[in-house]
């Protein structure tokens, strides 16, 4: 097997073609696209989803796989799964020989990497992304839901690929097994098996289509504007409340235009009780769910704290369901000004629900907790995302939270609670979340979204 | 880190700085760090024990060093010599000694190693697992970086 590695070139070019763009045109480049040839048409894949070029052959056959599946080839060391793109898409290719090589680009999605042969890889063009135009549905050889949007670039017209669709496994119809099946490049053939026949049906229902593509430009937005990522965690929800936004909105535009209009959207996220005591019905409820624990020690790590409320709240919900047990709450957040009040936080006494009195005690500027319970918690400004120093935990307490971490880092702290959880451990997310893990029992409660980690 | 213990070595490095500096001093943006960070030059290190295990670490770069230490001793100093890296290390000493004492008034036992200099070129200073709080101090005579790095024994 031969490889040849052209990612330097790449770099020159895509310097060669951002200063073409922008003699060409004054705005702001924001956007880059790898462009290739299928079929004398001109294409482009988001450069973010491109690890490197390269041009390689002799693939390894895989029987049984799908047609546009052209076989197996190891990329020094990584055996990828290499996709014709030309069979997927049912355009013409003419078979090179046994010997020859074909342009292969390497794609990065989910994590995931595979090899897609294209006739021909041509350059890096940057544009302005706000210069891309909607797809239209009588574009040809491609369903509109695979395509992101066409730009003219240089007086050629460039059609860009939306590979997260093309290439993404199916979330929704095994949310549990999306983990192991992109760990695996082999089990991509028969997930991807049915899409050339969506792939052929080229004049799909328009309005399906459309919708979809608003439906993603939520999604973009509400990360562009809050940091808050749609993935299994919270997909249930995200469908709903669009759906929802949809009936509230009407005739409107549905698209989030502002940041007043994200945090619309995500109103009926949050938990109840965020940045406030819990109420004592909210504290039953839990302390019925939660196990008993025989272990003199109970630790527990609770990321994104935020002002610390829930973490006293957890602290004395604890304290009443296992009154024997040590108590070690790990709070932490990033957010350094709204982590530093909360080790002296004090209340004032009618802002506080009744069962709270018994923990807490009068001082000079208002009711504070007993020491007991603050030398429970020790709250750390800490960013879950650098290395977690926590002991092995018997509860996480980390709602809302999650969901506003990149999908990549979202599977980095899941599988992190994962690690440090015990056996038959807790973990109790935002009610709007979902544990997308294998290996974790659900109990469900309305209004609580709690897990039992399996034995 | 845990957030009693960032103010203590805040308002200790400030304290400390304007006694034997003089003229302004300012602090930056607080923020954390956990890969591996290249030292500007001039790296002072206390390691702190007790009831957590850490580390405090001051960074400069040569220029400021030799301003700093010829602040302190009231006289020109234009080369790395012992007096200067003993009064960057002096400067670390009291710095982390006055954080410490005011954790102690806070009810937190640590205990303090003798302070270690190291200067060099192409330096880089990297622990993995550690997150550290990094405290950017701006002098009338160069920057210093604080990079404290404090975790819970377990």
């Amino acid at each position: 097997m031969s490889t040849q590695n052209t990612g330097t070139s790449a770099d020159s070019k895509a310097e060669s073609g951002q200063q073409e763009e922008k003699r060409e045109r004054g705005d702001k480049i924001d956007y880059k696209m790898v462009t290739f040839s299928l079929a004398g048409k001109e294409y482009g894949i988001d450069i973010m989803n491109v690890k490197e070029i390269a041009r390689a052959g002799k693939f390894t056959y895989v029987p049984n796989a799908a047609p546009f599946v052209r076989g197996v080839y190891n990329l020094r060391g990584d055996i990828i799964s290499i996709i014709d793109l030309r069979t997927m898409f049912h355009l013409p290719s003419e078979r090179k020989g046994e010997d020859a090589l074909e342009s292969l680009l390497i794609l990065n999605v989910d994590d995931h990497v595979f090899g897609v042969i294209v006739d021909n890889i041509d350059k890096v063009v940057g544009i302005s992304s706000s210069s891309i135009q909607p797809p239209h549905p009588i574009f040809g050889d491609i369903n509109v839901k695979y395509i992101k949007g066409i730009i003219e670039n240089a007086s050629k017209l460039y059609i860009i690929l939306n590979v997260e669709k093309l290439f993404a496994p199916k979330k929704a119809e095994e949310p549990a097994s999306v983990a192991a099946a992109m760990a695996k490049p082999l089990d991509l053939p028969p997930e991807t098996a049915l899409r050339p026949f969506e792939a052929a049906q080229t004049f799909r229902d328009e309005q399906q289509a459309s919708t979809d593509v608003t439906s993603d430009f939520i999604k973009e937005t509400l990360f562009a504007f809050k940091r808050f990522a749609v993935t299994p965690v919270n997909e249930e929800w995200f469908s709903g409340r669009y759906e929802e936004w949809k009936s509230v909105r009407k005739a409107m535009d549905l698209q989030l235009k502002e940041h007043s209009e994200a945090d619309q959207f995500l109103e009926t996220f949050f938990s109840p009780h965020t940045g406030d005591l819990w109420s004592e019905d909210y504290i039953r409820q839990l302390m019925q769910m939660l196990p008993d624990i025989s272990s003199k020690n109970i630790n527990v790590w609770n990321p994104g704290c935020g002002k610390g409320y829930e973490s006293y709240s957890l602290a004395c919900l604890l304290k009443l369901r296992y009154p024997e047990a040590r108590i070690k709450i790990w709070a932490n957040d990033s957010d350094l000004l709204a982590i530093s009040m909360a080790p002296n936080m004090v209340f004032m006494m009618e802002n506080v629900p009744d069962m709270y009195k018994e923990f807490m005690i009068k001082g000079r500027n208002g009711w504070a907790f007993l020491q007991n319970i603050r030398d429970s918690i020790f709250f750390e400004f800490h960013d879950v995302l650098n290395t977690n120093p926590i002991p092995p935990v018997d509860l996480v307490l980390c709602r809302d939270t999650v969901s506003f971490l990149s999908a990549v880092d979202q599977k980095r702290l899941l599988s992190d609670f994962n690690e440090k959880t015990k056996a038959k451990g807790v973990l109790l997310l935002g009610v709007n979340e979902r544990m997308p893990m294998a290996g974790w029992q659900a109990i469900a409660i309305e209004g609580i979204s709690m897990y039992t980690k399996g034995a | 880190m845990r957030v009693e213990y960032i103010n203590p070595f805040v308002e200790a490095a400030f304290n400390v700085m304007k006694e034997v500096l003089g003229g302004d001093v300012r602090r930056g943006e607080l923020y954390l760090k956990s890969t591996s960070m290249p030292v500007m030059g001039v790296a002072a290190i206390v390691g702190l024990a007790g009831g957590v295990e850490g580390r405090v670490l001051f960074d400069m770069d040569k220029v400021s060093a030799l301003s700093i230490a010829s602040a302190m001793n009231g006289e020109d100093l234009t080369v790395m010599d012992d007096l200067v890296k003993a009064t960057i290390t002096e400067l670390a000493n009291m710095i982390t000694a006055q954080a410490v004492t005011k954790l102690h008034e806070l009810g937190f036992q640590f205990d303090l190693t003798p302070p270690a200099i190291f200067t060099g070129d192409n330096m880089e200073v990297s622990n993995q697992d550690v997150e550290a709080l990094i405290v950017p101090m701006e002098t009338a005579h160069g920057k210093v970086e604080i990079n404290v790095a404090i975790r819970e024994r377990a």
